[in-house]
């Protein structure tokens, strides 16, 4: 399976240049050392996951704060795109401290092996994490084959 | 002081309990307005039973587990992630209404606030005359 395209319009560690801010909030709030990440590799926005069934793919990924009105599913073929949007209100008056969740837009595509029957595709949302199920076509789906006695 | 924030998301708090699985640093965005500090923190298949927000000696600590987890008969083709837990903790000094902390969780993300004492909304400096 190939990843077609990822676009990751948001810097790495956008709170790092302020410097002055840092200092005065060191005292406020700070990362604490006895919680250093067991995994902390960051990944593209949104992290996916693809499962595969008898019958279909299953695609899980992880989308906190997109409501699910932000979300757009496409599948074309064997292609599946994602697409959506993380809104951040600016807030007027407020100073920023720390900013490491990723906003703006994004767009992950995914090439499947097999075609999709894609108007029976479902999608839900729960607890920030998309699971989209893509029925393989018919005809690419696993047969079990009765060995009968001779 | 030690102190164990009261029902944050309407739920026990829970006693410690052993993780299996991976632990992730969950990322967070702080912001500060004039009467409050508001703290935004990812939790994605994050349930609010497993959310703990507590606060003890100064420390906001947060730990949830993903209660979103894939079928263990689906044979994984592509992982970017492993579902798990995340674990916390920021030290905050004085000047918090710890009893008026709010919490909620939407969409997978945790929301904090934490009201400033009026001490620290309006501090003055008196200058002394010599």
């Amino acid at each position: 399976m190939a990843q077609l395209d990822l676009l990751r319009p948001w810097g790495q560690e956008s709170w790092g240049g302020f410097g002055a801010l840092r200092r005065e909030m060191d005292d406020l709030f700070d990362r604490f050392g006895a919680f250093t990440p067991v995994l902390a590799a960051r990944s593209p926005f949104p992290a996916v996951n693809l499962y595969e069934t008898e019958d279909a793919f299953v695609l899980t990924a992880e989308v906190p704060g997109v409501a699910p009105e932000d979300l757009e599913i496409s599948v074309e073929g064997t292609t599946v795109t994602l697409r959506g949007e993380r809104k951040v209100a600016p807030e007027e008056g407020a100073s920023v401290h720390r900013s490491e969740r990723a906003v703006g837009a994004f767009r992950r595509a995914f090439d499947l092996p097999v075609p999709i029957e894609a108007e029976k595709a479902e999608a839900v949302h729960r607890h920030g994490v998309l699971r989209l199920r893509l029925p393989k076509a018919p005809e690419h789906r696993a047969r079990q084959i009765q060995v009968k006695a001779g | 002081m030690t102190q164990v924030l009261r029902n944050p998301l309407k739920q026990p708090v829970r006693e410690e309990r052993t993780r299996p699985g991976p632990v992730y640093r969950p990322d967070a965005d702080i912001l500060e307005r004039a009467d409050e500090y508001v703290v935004l923190v990812d939790l994605p298949g994050a349930d609010e039973p497993s959310v703990q927000v507590r606060f003890e000696k100064d420390v906001l600590s947060i730990e949830a587990t993903a209660a979103v987890t894939p079928d263990p008969t689906w044979i994984p083709r592509h992982t970017e992630y492993q579902p798990g837990g995340y674990a916390r903790e920021f030290r905050i000094s004085d000047g918090i209404e710890v009893e008026s902390i709010r919490a909620s969780l939407a969409n997978g993300v945790l929301e904090l606030h934490l009201p400033k004492t009026g001490r620290r909304r309006s501090r003055t400096i008196q200058v002394a005359s010599a």
